[in-house]
C-alpha cells in the first residue's frame, strides 16, 4: 500500500530517469507576456473554505448514517488468542460488529516485500493495531460497544530501538528485525577525498519522529447502492490512493467504486494509501443496508497512520582551506516501525553540493511501534539537519561565511545522476535570501554576553522531486457563453491546486478568472490524476490544464477562421463572441459558431507530457533565521524566519508565499518542540494527543517573517515553467534554526528536537568544559 | 435575525446534512442562510436511543427543540445531528480549536462543552456570520488575505476572530497572536491568518460587510 | 467518547451540595478538566453536577479588610483580565493569562483551575498508574522529563496549576462547603502530597466543593510576577513557573515569597531562597544566590535534571525583572 513511497524510493535510487518519450508539444509556446498569471489572486475556491460549504470527509452526513468504531490493541507486541464480540452485539444501539473472522474480513494488508499482515491481524506488532470493529446509531453507542469487547491477549517481549538488530531481540517477523539490506549509494572514492581533504569533521545526528498531526483526522464514509461503493474520504489521492487500493482490497473493478474527495483536511503524506478504516467502513456499510462514517479520534491517528521516521547519522566530511567539498560520508539508521516504510535520508546530502566523492549506507530495522509513511519531503529535513548543520561546522572552522561556502560549491549539475537542471535557483536564493535578510550585517554585529543571546543562521536546501511527471488527464470544456470547467482528479490538499489551474486556463484562452471554475477528485467524474504528493501536482496537473486549454483555443481559432474568413492568427476570443483582431466588426457568437459544427461545448483532453530526456528538474531554497536563546531557562525564540525559494514559475504570489510560510512554519515545530514519546517499559505512546504532542501554535511563529520568490525563468521543466513548492519549503528550516542556536551560544544542538531541555543540557555540558 | 423563529425538532442522531444529498460534481455551493437553517430544523428522528433529555438550544438566532444525550457535546449536536458543519471536529479534548464557536458571544470550544450546558445561551457558528449568499466580514478578510490552506481549522480561526474583535475592536498585532493562540493551523498559514484579522477589523470598523 | 452519565444542573449551593453528597457524582463547572477526564476514562462518574449556573460562587468582590473574595465560578479570561487583580495582584493576573489557551481561559473557572487533575502522561494515557489504582508510578522508570524534582514519591506528577502557585505566593485562603458546612484553609494546606494521598490532589473529600478565595489586603509596597516557561508558547503547562511575591521597603527585600511550579506535584515553596532574600538589598549577586537556594533539595531524576537549571535561571531571572 506503500506504493507511493516504495516507488519514490525506487526513483531515487534509479535518479528520477524519466521515460523515453516525445518532448513537449512543440506548438505550444512559453507565454511571452501574462496577464493573470504570476499575480497574487484569492482562492477559487475561498467562498467554500470561509463560508463552511466546503465539505469535508468529516462533514458528510448521511440520511440512516451509522458510526464506526475501531478497536485496538492496547500493547505494542501481542498476540489475539481470543475475541468474544457477544456483550457488544447486544449492546443499545449496535447494528454490526467486525472482527477478522467476519466473513469478507479476512483480507490481506501492507503488502510490502518483507512485511506481510491482514486488516485484522492476531500477531499485534505495534500499539493500537486494529483487533475489531463495530458500527452503532451515534459514536457513542459504538465506543461503548468497544469497551463491552472482550480481548484475550497474548502479550509479547517488545523491541523500540536499534537492540532490534541484535539475535536476541524480540522478532517481529520470522526472519528478523532487518528491513532488506543496507542501501549502498557510492560516487568516486571517499578515501581520495578525505585524504585530498585539508579539513575533515565527523559529527552524530538524530532527528526525532514526527507525527503529521493533520488537522482533520484520517477517516472516511461508505455508502452502498447494490454493487457500487461510495467512499468519500480524506485523503491525498482518490485513485492512487483510495480508488485502487479499495479495489485490491475488495476485489472490484475500478468503475464500481466512486471515491470522492474535493475538500481534505490536511495529509502532509500520511493520506496517500488507503486506511484500513476505508475498508472497514465498506465492510460494515455492506453488513449494515446503511451508510457508514468512519472518522478516527485523534488519539487513533497517532498511533496509527504514519510518522516520520527518526535519523541517527553519522556525517563525515571533507574539505580543501578554499572550501572546496572534497568528500561526504552518510551512515543511517531508522526504523519504519513495525511495516516497511521508506527511512532514505541520504539524496540530498549526495545532490546539495558538487562534490565528487561520496558514500552514502542506510538501514532500517523493524521495530513495535506505528508505521512510518511518507511526510512532507520524506528523509529530506533529517538528511539537511545533518548536512547543514555540517555545513556550518565546516564554515566555522575554515573562517568562512556559511553562505559563501555553500556558493563555492554549488552546481549546475545534479551530482547523482550527471545530467544538468533545466534550471537551479539555488545561488539566487543564497544571494537573494541573504540580501534580504541582512546576513552579512547581522553577522557582523557584536554579540551580547547577557542571559539573552541572539544568533543567526541559514542552511540551503533541495528536493528531490517537485518535477511532476505523466500521467494526468485535464479536461477543459468551454460553454456556449464563454464559461470554463475544468476537470481533473488531481487534489487540491490545500496548496491551491485549483486556483493555479483556473488561472492557467483562464491565461491560455485569454478570458478572466470568474469565468473558469474547477471540478476535481471524484473517481466517478473527473479524469485521472495522481495522488498529490512529492510537490508534483502543480508541475504534474498544470501543464495538462494548459494543453486541455490550448487545444480548446485551436478548434476555435480553427472554426473561427473558417466562418469569419480570416488567418487562425487573427482570431481571439472575446467573451461568448470570437472575432478578428484586425478587423473588430468581423465577429460570431460562439453559440452560432459551435452550433455550425454540430456541438454546444468544446472540450479540451489535456494530457500531461513527458519531462525532457537527460535533464533533471527539482526545487531549491535557502532559509535564513534569527533567534534569541535565553541561556537561564534553555527557551529559544524564532524572531525571524526568511524563506527563499525557487519553484520554477510563481503563478500565484499569495498561495506560493503561504505555502513558504506554512512549510517554515511545520520545520519549525520539528525543530523546536514535536517528537513522538514513547513509553520504554510498555513500548506505548505517551503522548498521542494534540497537548502533549506539540504542534506549533499562534505564538510561536516568528513575527516577522519574509518570502524571496525566486523565479528562474524556466522554459525547459514543462509547459508552465513551474516546479512544486510544498516540500522544499520545509526542508532547511530546522537547520537554520539549529545555525542560529550556535551562533548564538556556541553549543551545537545535533540532536532534534531543541526543546530549552536540550538547550539547557548542552550548555551544562559545556560550562563543565 | 430578529425575529427568533422556533423549530420543533425532535433530536436524535442524523437527517439530512444541510445540503441534502451531494449531487455529482457540485461545489458545494452554500443554499442561502435560511435554507439551510430550515433544511437542519426539518430532521425527522430516525432512531432515538437511551436516555434522553429535552432540550433548547439558541443557535445562530434559532432556538430548536432537540433531544440529547446528557454526554453529548455541543459539537456532535452541532454537526451530527443539526446538520450545521461549518463548524469542524479536529480533537474531541480542546486542543485543537477547530470546533470554536461563540457562546454568548465568547469563543468557547465545542467539543469541550455538553450541549445540556449551552442551555440558555447564544451561540453562533461559522453559519451565523453569513448574510444571506454574502460573506462576513472577517470571512471575507480571510478569502483576500488567503488565510488558510486546507481550510479545515479555518472556520475555528474565523470565530475566534470574530470573538476577538467583539471584545476589542483594534487589536495589536501581539493581541492578534494571543487571541488566536487557540486555534492550531498545521498547515500553519499564521500569518495570513494574522494580516486577515487585522483586515478583518478595519473591514468591521467601516461598519461594511463584504 | 464519554460513557453515559445522568445530569442535574443545581440552581443553589444548597442543591449542588445535596445533589453532590452522592456516590459517583462530579462537580462540573466549566467542565474543561471534568469533560478532559471523562474523554479519558481516568474515573467513573454516574451523575454530572452542573454548577456553573451558581451566580453566588460567580466574581469577585471587595473584602472589609481590604482584601478580595474570588468565586470559585469566576473565569479564568475574567481573573486574566481583572484591572484590580492586575494592579494588585498582578502575579494572579499573569498567571491567569498564561492559562491554557483563550478558549479554555473563557470557559475554566479559577476553581477548577485550582482542582484539576493530573496532567503527567501517564495518568492521562492508558497507563495503570498508582494514581488510578495501580501499583507503580510510570514515571520512575519512564518518560520523566516533564516530571518531579521535588516529590517523595510514590508519585512523581507536577501540578498542572498556574493560579494555584500564584495563589500560594499570595497567601490565599479557600472556603471549602461540604454537607456538614464549610470550612476555611490556607492554600498552603490545601494541596496533599502523595505521600499523603494518591488517589487525589487536594483535602477537598468527595462531596465538598471548593467555593471561595480569599485574598489579604495588599501589603504597602508588594510587588509580585508571575513567570511561566514552557514548550511552546500557548497551551501548555509550565515545565517551571515563579511566583514571586516582594515586600520592599526603602530599596530592601523586608519579606519575600517564592513559590514554584511545574517541579512538584503541589506548588512549591523554595523557602531556602525566600530566607535568603528577607533583609537584603537585590542586586544580581543576590538574585542568582536566591536562584541556588530556591533548587536547594531538588532530586531530579534521569531525564529532567535540566529543570533544576531551569528553576536556578528562572527564580535570579523574575527577581531581577521585578526590581528592575
Amino acid at each position: 500500500m506503500s506504493h507511493y513511497y516504495e516507488e519514490m524510493e525506487e526513483s531515487f535510487r534509479n535518479s528520477f530517469e524519466p521515460a523515453p518519450g516525445p518532448v513537449a508539444e512543440a506548438k505550444i509556446r512559453p507565454w511571452e507576456k501574462t496577464q493573470l498569471v504570476g499575480k497574487g489572486v484569492p482562492r477559487v475556491d475561498g467562498y467554500e473554505r470561509v463560508s463552511g460549504a466546503a465539505q469535508y470527509t468529516a462533514d458528510i452526513v448521511l440520511p440512516d448514517m451509522l458510526y464506526a468504531a475501531i478497536l485496538r490493541c492496547p500493547h505494542a507486541h501481542a498476540m489475539v488468542k481470543s475475541i468474544d464480540t457477544s456483550a457488544a452485539e447486544k449492546m443499545p444501539g449496535v447494528l454490526a460488529v467486525l472482527s477478522g473472522k467476519s466473513p469478507g474480513a479476512d483480507l490481506p494488508w501492507y503488502g510490502g516485500k518483507a512485511a506481510q499482515s491482514k486488516l485484522f491481524d492476531t500477531h499485534c506488532r505495534h500499539e493500537g493495531e486494529e483487533v475489531a470493529a463495530v458500527a452503532a446509531l451515534t459514536p457513542y453507542q459504538a465506543a461503548d460497544a468497544l469497551r463491552a469487547i472482550r480481548v484475550e491477549y497474548e502479550t509479547l517481549p517488545f523491541v523500540l530501538d536499534p537492540a532490534a538488530m541484535q539475535p536476541s531481540a524480540p522478532k517481529l517477523y520470522e526472519g528478523g528485525n532487518a528491513v532488506g539490506e543496507p542501501r549502498i549509494v557510492k560516487r568516486g572514492d571517499v578515501a581520495q577525498g578525505f585524504a585530498e581533504a585539508d579539513v575533515v569533521l565527523e559529527e552524530t545526528f538524530y532527528t526525532s519522529v514526527q507525527m503529521h498531526a493533520t488537522m482533520e483526522a484520517h477517516g472516511s464514509v461508505a455508502k452502498w447502492d447494490g454493487d457500487k461503493l461510495t467512499l468519500w474520504d480524506s485523503t491525498q489521492g482518490v485513485y492512487d490512493g483510495v480508488l485502487f487500493g479499495a479495489a485490491r482490497a475488495l476485489n472490484m473493478p475500478f468503475n464500481k467504486i466512486r471515491v470522492i474527495c474535493k475538500y481534505m483536511g490536511g495529509g502532509f503524506g500520511a493520506k496517500l494509501e488507503v486506511g484500513k478504516y476505508s475498508i472497514i467502513a465498506a465492510l460494515l456499510a455492506r453488513k449494515t443496508g446503511r451508510p457508514v462514517k468512519a472518522m478516527l479520534p485523534r488519539e487513533d491517528t497517532f498511533l496509527c497512520t504514519g510518522n516520520r521516521p527518526e535519523a541517527r547519522m553519522t556525517l563525515k566530511a571533507g574539505v580543501k582551506k578554499d572550501g572546496t567539498l572534497t568528500a561526504l560520508q552518510l551512515t543511517n539508521l531508522s526504523t519504519p516501525g513495525a511495516y516497511a516504510s521508506g527511512t532514505s535520508v541520504g539524496y540530498q546530502v549526495a545532490e546539495l553540493y558538487k562534490c565528487p566523492n561520496v558514500l552514502v549506507s542506510e538501514s532500517g530495522y523493524y521495530s513495535n511501534a506505528g508505521r512510518a509513511r511518507p511526510f512532507r519531503a520524506p528523509g529530506f529535513p533529517s538528511g539537511n539537519w545533518c548536512l547543514e548543520q555540517m555545513m556550518d561546522m565546516l564554515a566555522v572552522k575554515l573562517g568562512m561565511d556559511p553562505v559563501e561556502l555553500r556558493l563555492k560549491n554549488f552546481t549546475e549539475v545534479s551530482q547523482t545522476r550527471q545530467v544538468p537542471y533545466t534550471s537551479t535557483g539555488l545561488k539566487e536564493c543564497l544571494l537573494q535570501g541573504a540580501k534580504a535578510f541582512g546576513w552579512q550585517e547581522a553577522r557582523a554585529a557584536k554579540k551580547s554576553d547577557g542571559p539573552v543571546r541572539r544568533g543567526f543562521g541559514m542552511a540551503a536546501g533541495m528536493w528531490s522531486g517537485g518535477n511532476g511527471s505523466p500521467p494526468y488527464t485535464a479536461e477543459v470544456r468551454l460553454f456556449v457563453d464563454g464559461g470554463i470547467t475544468i476537470k481533473t482528479g488531481a487534489m487540491d490538499i490545500g496548496t491551491g491546486t485549483k486556483t493555479v489551474a483556473c488561472m492557467v486556463a483562464a491565461e491560455e484562452l485569454g478570458v478572466p478568472l470568474e469565468s473558469v471554475r474547477i471540478e476535481n477528485a471524484d473517481t466517478a467524474v473527473t479524469p485521472y490524476g495522481q495522488s498529490s504528493g512529492g510537490s508534483m501536482t502543480l508541475p504534474g496537473l498544470i501543464p495538462a490544464v494548459r494543453k486541455g486549454a490550448w487545444l480548446v483555443k485551436q478548434q476555435l481559432l480553427a472554426w473561427g477562421a473558417e466562418a469569419l474568413g480570416v488567418p487562425a492568427e487573427d482570431v481571439e476570443l472575446k467573451g461568448n463572441a470570437i472575432g478578428s483582431r484586425s478587423a473588430p466588426d468581423k465577429k460570431k457568437p460562439l453559440e452560432e459558431l459551435l452550433r455550425a459544427n454540430g456541438v454546444m461545448d468544446v472540450i479540451g483532453i489535456g494530457n500531461r507530457d513527458p519531462n525532457p530526456p537527460k535533464k533533471a528538474i527539482n526545487p531549491f531554497g535557502a532559509h535564513f533565521a534569527e533567534v534569541e536563546v535565553n541561556t537561564r531557562t534553555g527557551e529559544v525564540r524564532v524572531v525571524r524566519l526568511l524563506g527563499a525559494n525557487e519553484s520554477g514559475r510563481v503563478i500565484n504570489q499569495k498561495t506560493f508565499h503561504n505555502q513558504v510560510f506554512g512549510g517554515m512554519t511545520q520545520c519549525l515545530g520539528f525543530a523546536l518542540t514535536e517528537k513522538r514519546v514513547l513509553d520504554r517499559q510498555t513500548g506505548k505512546m505517551v503522548n498521542a494527543n494534540l497537548h502533549d504532542y506539540k504542534v506549533p501554535t499562534a505564538l510561536d511563529v516568528p513575527v516577522q517573517h519574509q518570502v524571496v520568490a525566486v523565479d528562474p525563468q524556466d522554459t525547459e521543466c514543462n509547459l508552465v515553467g513551474c516546479k512544486g513548492l510544498g516540500e522544499p519549503a520545509h526542508i532547511p528550516t530546522a537547520s537554520a534554526i539549529a545555525n542560529a542556536i550556535y551562533d548564538a551560544v556556541g553549543v551545537r544542538p545535533t540532536h532534534g528536537p531543541m526543546e530549552p531541555k536540550t538547550i539547557l543540557e548542552l550548555l551544562a555540558k559545556k560550562k563543565r568544559g | 435575525m430578529s425575529k427568533e423563529p422556533e423549530n420543533n425538532c425532535a433530536g436524535g442522531p442524523h437527517g439530512l446534512s444541510r445540503r441534502g444529498f451531494i449531487s455529482s460534481v457540485s461545489a458545494g455551493a452554500a443554499a442561502s442562510t435560511a435554507l439551510r437553517e430550515a433544511n437542519a430544523a426539518s430532521f425527522q428522528v430516525i432512531e432515538a436511543v437511551g436516555t434522553v433529555l429535552p432540550i433548547q438550544l439558541k443557535i445562530n438566532g434559532i432556538t430548536r427543540k432537540i433531544q440529547v444525550e446528557p454526554r453529548w457535546s455541543l459539537l456532535f449536536v452541532i454537526r451530527e445531528v443539526l446538520g450545521l458543519t461549518g463548524t469542524k471536529i479536529g480533537c474531541e479534548r480542546g486542543e485543537c480549536g477547530a470546533c470554536t464557536v461563540l457562546i454568548d458571544g465568547k469563543p468557547r470550544y465545542a467539543c469541550m462543552t455538553l450541549a445540556v450546558e449551552a442551555q440558555g445561551q447564544e451561540i453562533t457558528t461559522l453559519e451565523g456570520l453569513m448574510d444571506g449568499e454574502n460573506l462576513g466580514p472577517v470571512q471575507q478578510a480571510f478569502v483576500e488575505e488567503d488565510a488558510f490552506q486546507c481550510g479545515f481549522c479555518t472556520p475555528g480561526q474565523i470565530m475566534a476572530v470574530e470573538g476577538l474583535l467583539r471584545r476589542n475592536a483594534s487589536p495589536t498585532m501581539e493581541e492578534v497572536r494571543v487571541g488566536l493562540s487557540g486555534n492550531l493551523c498545521r498547515c500553519a498559514a499564521y500569518q495570513h491568518i494574522f494580516s486577515a484579522a487585522t483586515r478583518a477589523a478595519e473591514r468591521k470598523k467601516k461598519g461594511g460587510m463584504a | 467518547m464519554m460513557k453515559p452519565f445522568a445530569y442535574l444542573k443545581a440552581k443553589t449551593p444548597a442543591e449542588a451540595l445535596a445533589a453532590l453528597n452522592s456516590k459517583g457524582a462530579r462537580i462540573h463547572a466549566g467542565g474543561t478538566d471534568l469533560l478532559g477526564c471523562l474523554h479519558d476514562h481516568l474515573f467513573t462518574v454516574d451523575k454530572v453536577v452542573s454548577i456553573s449556573g451558581i451566580k453566588e460562587w460567580s466574581g469577585m468582590t471587595g473584602r472589609p479588610d481590604g482584601g478580595l473574595k474570588i468565586g470559585c465560578l469566576t473565569t479564568i479570561a475574567s481573573i486574566a483580565a481583572s484591572a484590580v487583580l492586575k494592579e494588585k495582584y498582578a502575579v494572579l493576573a499573569q498567571a491567569a493569562s498564561e492559562v491554557a489557551s483563550p478558549q479554555l481561559r473563557e470557559q475554566g473557572t479559577i476553581g477548577g483551575n485550582l482542582c484539576q487533575r493530573p496532567r503527567c502522561w501517564y495518568y492521562r494515557g492508558d497507563f495503570p498508574c498508582a494514581r488510578k489504582g495501580g501499583e507503580t508510578c510510570f514515571a520512575v522508570e519512564g518518560e520523566n522529563q516533564n516530571h518531579a524534582i521535588f516529590s517523595n514519591g510514590p508519585c512523581f506528577f507536577v501540578h498542572p496549576s498556574d493560579t494555584a502557585v500564584a495563589l500560594s505566593a499570595l497567601q490565599a485562603r479557600l472556603t471549602v462547603a461540604g454537607p456538614a458546612g464549610t470550612r476555611t484553609v490556607p492554600i498552603e494546606s490545601f494541596f496533599l502530597a502523595p505521600e499523603k494521598a494518591i488517589d487525589r490532589e487536594n483535602v477537598l473529600e468527595p462531596a465538598e466543593i471548593l467555593t471561595e478565595i480569599h485574598l489579604p489586603a495588599p501589603a504597602a509596597g508588594a510587588r509580585s510576577s508571575y513567570r511561566k516557561i514552557r514548550s511552546r508558547q500557548s497551551w501548555d503547562f509550565a515545565l517551571t513557573s515563579v511566583a514571586l511575591w516582594l515586600q520592599v521597603d526603602k530599596g530592601m527585600v523586608s519579606q519575600a515569597r517564592c513559590w514554584l511550579g511545574g517541579v512538584a506535584p503541589a506548588p512549591w515553596r523554595a523557602a531556602a531562597a525566600e530566607k535568603l532574600l528577607a533583609g537584603k538589598k537585590l542586586n544580581a549577586a543576590l538574585a542568582a544566590s536566591a536562584g541556588q537556594a530556591a533548587a536547594e533539595g531538588a532530586v531530579p531524576m534521569r531525564d529532567n535534571a535540566y529543570k533544576v537549571e531551569m528553576v536556578k535561571g528562572a527564580v535570579e531571572e523574575s527577581l531581577l525583572r521585578l526590581l528592575a
